[in-house]
């Protein structure tokens, strides 16, 4: 077993100086936020507009959300990438996101479909009599109640995206994810760089976990409707 | 006012999001921009600097390994010709998947690849790579013929012979003490390790690269060890190896299930085993990097036939439809050169 002998910080050092740790932490941080702003952004009113639905369409439109999870990604990442490289998007931030969204867009719609779904209408309907507009009804009521469900859908397709490894390594060639360089330190390197790298991935999912995890609040409907 | 100072922070907030939106659709350099001008014919002439050519290579390296091919040898390839080249860390399965994406797409972003000898099966079979056989008077008399032979397909020769390699046994000359053993010579001698390490630990220690998922460079080694062909399979050294190898099987360790070329450097370093063969980089792993100077390495052991080791290493490709395939053949002239090689051989072993 590797006992600890001495404490020193050669390895971590020789991580930092390498020129191998910057590129990558910076490429991967900028596309899960932006998979997972832009998934907000598309999926939440999305996930909205369904679950106000009536049943049969909401059962429709969940179907075809999981009919979009039934494949593997390793089966469809081949000409999925096929295509974004016809666009001139090996190497660039935008093309990876393009490819994270089409598994993370279905993803977020059913969790926050089943938050919507679980705000009684009654309380928009109150907001309505009360004099609110549509629009404000949607910001002032229903988003600051569903904003757990949000949190933690965001949560996930942060983290989703982070850890991606398939699309990244189709998509990627001179820019590599962090997924992407500690597989090659596992492959290739040694066992104190593989320790440091990982432990430099898991660092900022710490963060965002922290961060998001104070929305993840119980009882904010608690006494909403009345019985 | 709380209502304005709301409003600014929404702004900023959105703000930043079409900041971090556009960023995010930056390519990081500027190849695409140059791409789409040198398309449209609109550049012409530019400073020389920017018509300088770039190569891009794909190896398999570690860190150490890439320092070397650096330093010693790319810079002066890239002063001498007044060219870039851009060498990349891809590992050899990945390589069949981009090249299959990458042709199928129409846009062959690779010139070279250093390839694993042990992988490129599936590169001609998919037809992702040229045909060489003319340039095929531009290997040295000097390289290996088995590694010039591994690169031919049905008499067409589609690698150039570069990096020879092959496995070496490394074993905890510690532990060997403790119990009175030597490395084994022998298959005699290997069993007799095998069954004393189990029976002094009460589990076993000794492990070969036994995965069940394709890794078949140990078992053929038996076979051809044995007098057999791995090609026939039912031979009588084949049958003969598989014997030796049914009767070690409950000495060895449970980690030869699992035991890859990056994962039996672990097992070597956490003492898990204290007998596996695997690639000489594991030297720079194992007692540079980890600092076991105990795991000491041989030549390996012999059958009752002869001594035989798979020949490995790395041979260059030129993937179909390579967009600086003059330049790539040049620097692939530049690595069979007797100069490089022998940088490799000193400065890496």
């Amino acid at each position: 077993m590797f006992f600890l002998h001495n404490i020193t910080f050669t390895h971590w050092i020789k991580v930092f100086e390498s020129g191998n740790l910057w590129p990558p932490l910076k490429k991967s941080l900028t596309v899960a936020t932006l998979t997972m702003l832009i998934s907000l952004f598309l999926v939440v009113p999305a996930s909205y507009a369904i679950s106000r639905l009536g049943k049969k369409a909401k059962y429709f439109f969940v179907l075809s959300l999981f009919f979009t999870r039934m494949f593997p990604h390793v089966g469809i990442a081949l000409p999925i990438s096929v295509t974004f490289l016809k666009w001139d998007l090996l190497d660039t931030n935008i093309g990876l996101v393009m490819a994270h969204l089409i598994s993370q867009l279905p993803f977020m719609t059913w969790i926050l479909v089943s938050t919507f779904e679980a705000i009684p209408i009654e309380l928009e309907e109150s907001a309505a009599i009360d004099g609110a507009s549509r629009l404000r009804t949607l910001k002032n009521v229903v988003l600051p109640v569903a904003i757990q469900g949000i949190a933690v859908a965001a949560m996930y397709v942060w983290l989703n995206s982070w850890n991606e490894f398939t699309y990244a390594l189709y998509l990627s060639l001179s820019t590599k994810t962090m997924p992407l360089q500690i597989y090659y330190y596992v492959q290739r390197g040694g066992f104190f760089q593989q320790a440091a790298y990982s432990t430099i991935l898991a660092i900022p999912v710490i963060c965002i976990t922290f961060i998001l995890q104070r929305y993840l609040k119980s009882g904010y409907l608690g006494g909403s409707v009345k019985g | 006012m709380r209502r304005i100072l709301k409003g600014t922070v929404v702004l900023g907030f959105v703000g930043v999001l079409l900041i971090g939106l556009l960023t995010g659709c930056g390519s990081g350099d500027n190849n695409e921009t140059k791409t789409k001008e040198q398309k449209s014919g609109a550049v012409k002439e530019q400073p020389s600097k920017q018509e300088q050519k770039s190569l891009r290579v794909t190896m398999a390296l570690s860190e150490e390994e890439w320092e070397v091919m650096k330093k010693y040898i790319i810079t002066p390839f890239e002063k001498e010709n007044s060219v870039k080249v851009e060498a990349i860390q891809v590992e050899a399965g990945d390589v069949v998947k981009k090249l299959e994406a990458m042709r199928q797409a129409g846009k062959m972003e690779i010139d070279l690849i250093a390839q694993d000898v042990n992988n490129i099966a599936p590169l001609v079979s998919k037809g992702l790579v040229e045909d060489l056989s003319e340039f095929t008077n531009t290997i040295p008399n000097e390289a290996i013929e088995s590694l010039v032979n591994a690169g031919k397909f049905e008499d067409a020769t589609y690698f150039l012979p570069y990096r020879p390699n092959v496995e070496i046994n490394f074993y905890n000359e510690v532990k060997f003490n403790e119990y009175g053993l030597t490395p084994p010579k022998t298959w005699d001698e290997l069993l007799n390790v095998a069954k004393t390490l189990k029976e002094k630990e009460g589990i076993g220690r000794l492990a070969l690269k036994m995965k069940l998922t394709g890794n078949v460079i140990e078992p053929v080694e038996f076979i051809r060890q044995a007098g057999g062909d791995p090609l026939v399979l039912n031979d009588e050294g084949s049958i003969k190896a598989y014997t030796f190898l049914q009767e070690l099987w409950p000495y060895l360790s449970e980690d030869s299930l699992k035991a890859g070329f990056s994962s039996t450097n672990s097992f070597l370093a956490n003492e898990s085993v204290y007998y596996a063969p695997n690639w000489p980089f594991g030297v720079n792993i194992i007692v540079k990097d980890g600092g076991k100077k105990e795991i000491k390495a041989y030549s390996g052991f012999s059958g009752p036939v002869k001594a035989a080791k798979t020949l490995g290493g790395e041979v260059i490709g030129v993937p179909v439809g390579s967009p600086n395939k003059e330049l790539a053949l040049k620097f692939t002239q530049y690595l069979m050169s007797k100069e490089v090689q022998q940088i490799l051989v000193i400065k890496l072993g």
